[in-house]
Parts: C-alpha cells; structure tokens; sequence
C-alpha cells in the first residue's frame, strides 16, 4: 500500500506585516545572559497601534525580548544584544543611545503592581515632572487623563493625595499604566500585567488595553491563551529562545501552523 | 498514611519546653530592663528640679545642675547625628545600589563590619591622635567625630540592608519611565526605605548617647558651660562617670539624674520620630 506523502509541517513560520504599519521591528536579535544565549536570531515586526502578544512557556525569552525592547537590560553588566531593533527606522541597540528619552517613549507595566512610596497624584506626576515643565492647571489635568484612560480615575478621584501604597493591587497595576501613559509614550511593553491579579482586576486591566490599543502599540507577554486572544492582532509564539510562529492572532489559534505552536496552544505541554 | 500516637505525643511535648523555654527566657530578659528602669527612676528622680537645667556642675558641697553637660551632649551627639546620616547613608546606598559583588564593594563591607564591632575606647584613642593631639587641645569637635565614627558604620549597615529589601522591580520601573538611576534611588528608594533608615539612625543615636570612653579622650569635659566646640565640653556620660565616683551623695544624685536624662531623651526622641514617619496605611 502506497501512503501519500502528507507534507512535514514547517519548523518556522514567521509572517510579515506591511512595512508602513510596523513601528518597531526586532531583526536578527541575539541575547545573552552572561554566557547563556537566552534570544536566538529573534526577526519579529510590531504593528502600529495595535497589540502584539508574545506567548510561550516559561523560560522561553518571552520576557527577554520585552526588556531588549527598552533596553531595560542594559541596567545589567554582562547582558548583552546582538542585532537589530528599529524604532522608527532608527536602531536603538546602536551604542550612544540616550537611554532615558528612549524609556520615556517606551513604557512599561511589570508583573507585579509595582505603585511608588508617593501619593496617587505624585505617582502619575512622577515621570512627567522628570521631561516637562508643567504647571500646576496642566500637571493636574495629565493626571486626571491619565488616569481616566486608565479606567481608574472614578475610583481614585477622592483620594489623589493619599498613598498609592493603599490601593488594591489591580488598582494599583492600573495606577501603574496610568504613570506609564502620564508620559506620553508612543509603545506600551506590559510583561505579564494580569498574573499577580485577581479574575474581575484582570478583566478591568484588560478592558484598559482595550481603550488604548487603538493609541498605542502595544507588546504584552502573557501565558493566559484567552487573554492574548481577546486582546492581541498579532501574537508571537516563543520557545527555547526562538521565535517558532508569529501571525495573526485569529489564524494562530485555530490554525496553527507549526508543529510545536499547535501543541502548545492545544495544551499538550506548556 | 499511618499516625503514630506516641510520636504525636513526643513532638506535642517537645513544642511545649519549647515555647515554656523561650517564655522563661523572655521573663528574665525583661525583668531585667524592669530592675534597670525601676533603679533610674527610683534613684533618679530625687536629683530632678529646676537647678538641673540652668545651672552647670558644681563643687561638691555646692547646689548645681548639668546644664553644660546636657548642651555639650546635645551639640556633640547632634553634630555627629549629621556626619554620621551622611555619610552613613551615602555608603550605604553606594554598597546596595553601584557596588553590587564587586571586590572593593566587598573590602567595605567588611571593613564596615569590622568598625561596627570596634570598641569604643579604640575610636576615641584614633581620634585623640588625628584631632587632639595635633591641636593640642580637647574639644567638642573631636568628640563629635569620635561618635560620628561610632554611629556611621550602623547607619550604612543598615541602610544598605533596607534598601536591598526594595523590589528589583521598584527599581526597574523607574528607569522605565525615563528617569535616571541616581533619581530613582533619590525619589523613590530612599522615600521607600526611610522607615528603615530612620530605624538604623535611632540606633545609631541610642548607642552613642550613653559612650563615656571615646569623650573622655576627645571633649574631656569641662566644668563650665560652654558652647564653644573648639574647646572642652562637658557631657553627660563623663559627668555621670565623674559624678558617680565621688564619695559626695549631692553629685552622685546627680548622676543618677543625669542617667535618667539619658534614658529619657533616647526614649522622648524614637516616639517622636516615629511619630513623623508613621507608614501610610496599607
């Protein structure tokens, strides 16, 4: 009996997006820890004010790739990036780099609500007052619309001048984006922001993504499937330090086509 | 899984020596301060009255009070109160936030560490050759260093220990709004630890407010009142120790009192303080 030759399904399978629409694209990145090649030629393209989710196991660079992307590393002696990351059609791994205005274009929200030891007021103030003068009319109303964009300003309108410590953690993690867009930046990096929160702060944070996505580009590492379905264009799948798939989010989870992103998002491992 | 009751029965016992012990030994911990603190106040008080603060040491035999004593103690253990933050401080942050395992990092932390445990008598010798002897003379100054030296090494141990208590992410998610690190450690973590620094500066406090040794070399002490630092200066520990001494009961009271000042002004200034920095409710 003669088996007709199914086709091997592809190792790699990496679409391309439209060069107009990228805003930040990550060519041929290579990362170490010290002598651990953690990212392995890493190309990925982020669209335009959309979201991008990176998703994966654990340990599979996920986080990695986030903080190449605002050099968070470079904090780091003995980290290092190889290749390319262009913001713009402008490379930011290149040395002579102004480290801080690059931040100040790219926030970030971490995994764990990280709230200043500072009022609420002071807390969203904080990065504003580091870039632009503002007077007092101006500073308060980036803070009112920073916190409104980040569906928290309802909850903390009352209290501005109370500590930002007091704040339950999603509402902390809110705070946290509302300080991060408090500066204007043109991308979002949020590295795991729902997994230190309960279902209904989850739900809320998600729903801030949603009311932003359309503003800014937005990267979200997470390793909830549903959550990058619900909220991501593109998603990217990660594993051992490469990129195995990236594509549209709609085709990605219901036709993978990698071996390895079908078994991860079916869930027979991760 | 199979319970043994014997076995449950033994590590039921075990845990009630246990804590029986260390009830036991708290009892004794605390009825000891008790007995201190019942002496101070019992013998203290007596010497307490109005001429304690406006008059300074007298003859025996003479009425007196410690004014120049408790000025000379207040200036001393202020102005080493301020080198010691400062530079207790600034090691401190430097240990925690730039000098990481690297080797020199290293060599000061133990040195740090070493100079915690010097004693006393040692710093006041150290400064008696570097600040008495080339001037020729004893005074306020060098006293205040000799405690500024004793109180820096607890202000930096314990500022570098609180400050590595902050999250790496507090941290990271400053930088990650543009700011620079030096203003990260400047406006977010030392605001964050400054419970803590506040704690290792009280300590600091506490430990140099009842030092005789390192004053009798560097201030000495000084029968007058004085606000010159240049010259000696009384203070309260050295009044104590002399006081004590005498055979006379009019000065011993007085050091009683004096004692009970001490104790007193450590207590009055860690309520105040905490006072001030009470944590923002959580």
């Amino acid at each position: 009996m003669i088996a007709l030759a199914k086709p091997e399904p592809p190792e790699t399978s990496i679409a391309s997006i439209e060069a107009s629409r990228v805003k930040l694209s990550v060519e041929d990145l290579n990362f170490y820890y010290g002598k651990t090649h953690a990212l392995k030629n890493v190309s990925i393209p982020f669209e335009r004010n959309a979201v991008t989710a990176l998703i994966g196991p654990s340990g599979c660079g996920k986080s990695t790739l986030l903080r190449t992307l605002n050099r968070m590393y470079a904090l780091y002696p003995g980290q290092k990036a190889t290749g390319r990351i262009m913001l713009d059609g402008e490379d930011i791994l290149r040395p002579g780099v102004n480290l801080s205005m690059l931040r100040a274009r790219i926030g970030m929200v971490f995994q764990k609500p990280t709230p200043f030891p500072m009022s609420i007021f002071d807390n969203v103030a904080f990065g504003v007052r580091l870039y632009e003068p503002l007077g007092k009319a101006e500073m308060a109303d980036r803070v009112e619309d920073s916190l409104r964009r980040a569906a928290l300003w309802d909850e903390v309108k009352d209290k501005l001048a109370t500590s930002g410590l007091g704040l339950s953690g999603g509402q902390q993690q809110r705070l946290c984006v509302a300080r991060c867009i408090a500066v204007k930046p043109e991308i979002l990096l949020l590295d795991e922001p729902t997994s230190a929160l309960d279902p209904i702060s989850s739900a809320k944070l998600e729903e801030t993504v949603t009311q932003l996505r359309s503003d800014y580009t937005i990267v979200i590492v997470t390793h909830n499937l549903g959550q990058a379905a619900r909220l991501s264009r593109h998603t990217g799948f990660m594993y051992l330090g490469e990129l195995v798939e990236f594509g549209q989010t709609a085709g990605m989870f219901t036709k993978p086509v990698t071996s390895r992103a079908s078994d991860y998002i079916t869930g027979r491992f991760g | 899984m199979a319970v043994s009751a014997p076995h449950v029965a033994a590590r039921r016992l075990a845990n009630i020596l246990f804590v029986g012990f260390c009830g036991a030994v708290t009892v004794i911990a605390l009825g000891a301060l008790a007995l201190i603190l019942w002496s101070l106040v019992s013998q203290g008080i007596a010497g307490m009255n109005l001429d304690l603060f406006t008059k300074s040491t007298p003859a025996a035999g003479t009425p007196g009070g410690l004014i120049n004593a408790i000025v000379g103690s207040v200036m001393m253990s202020a102005l080493a109160m301020i080198l010691a933050l400062t530079i207790g401080v600034l090691a401190g942050t430097w240990l925690s936030e730039y000098a990481g395992q690297s080797r020199y990092g290293e060599i000061v932390r133990f040195l740090n560490d070493v100079l915690l445990s010097a004693p006393s008598i040692l710093i006041g010798l150290f400064v008696y050759e570097g600040l008495v002897f080339p001037f020729k003379t004893f005074s306020g100054l060098a006293g205040a260093v000799a405690l500024a030296l004793l109180a820096a090494p607890v202000i930096t141990r314990t500022t570098e220990d609180v400050l590595k208590l902050q999250p790496i992410a507090l941290r990271e998610s400053g930088v990650a709004l543009g700011s620079p690190v030096w203003h990260v450690i400047r406006s977010i973590l030392w605001r964050g630890a400054a419970s803590g620094i506040l704690t290792g500066a009280l300590l600091a406090f506490a430990r140099i407010s009842g030092e005789t040794a390192p004053l009798l070399f560097t201030a000495l002490n000084n029968q007058f009142f004085s606000w010159d630092m240049t010259h000696p200066m009384a203070s309260l520990p050295v009044v104590i120790f002399q006081d004590a001494l005498t055979p006379y009961p009019d000065l011993n009271r007085l050091a009683w009192a004096g004692a009970l000042l001490i104790a007193a002004s450590v207590l009055a200034v860690t309520i105040i303080a905490r006072a001030f920095s009470k944590e923002p409710k959580r």
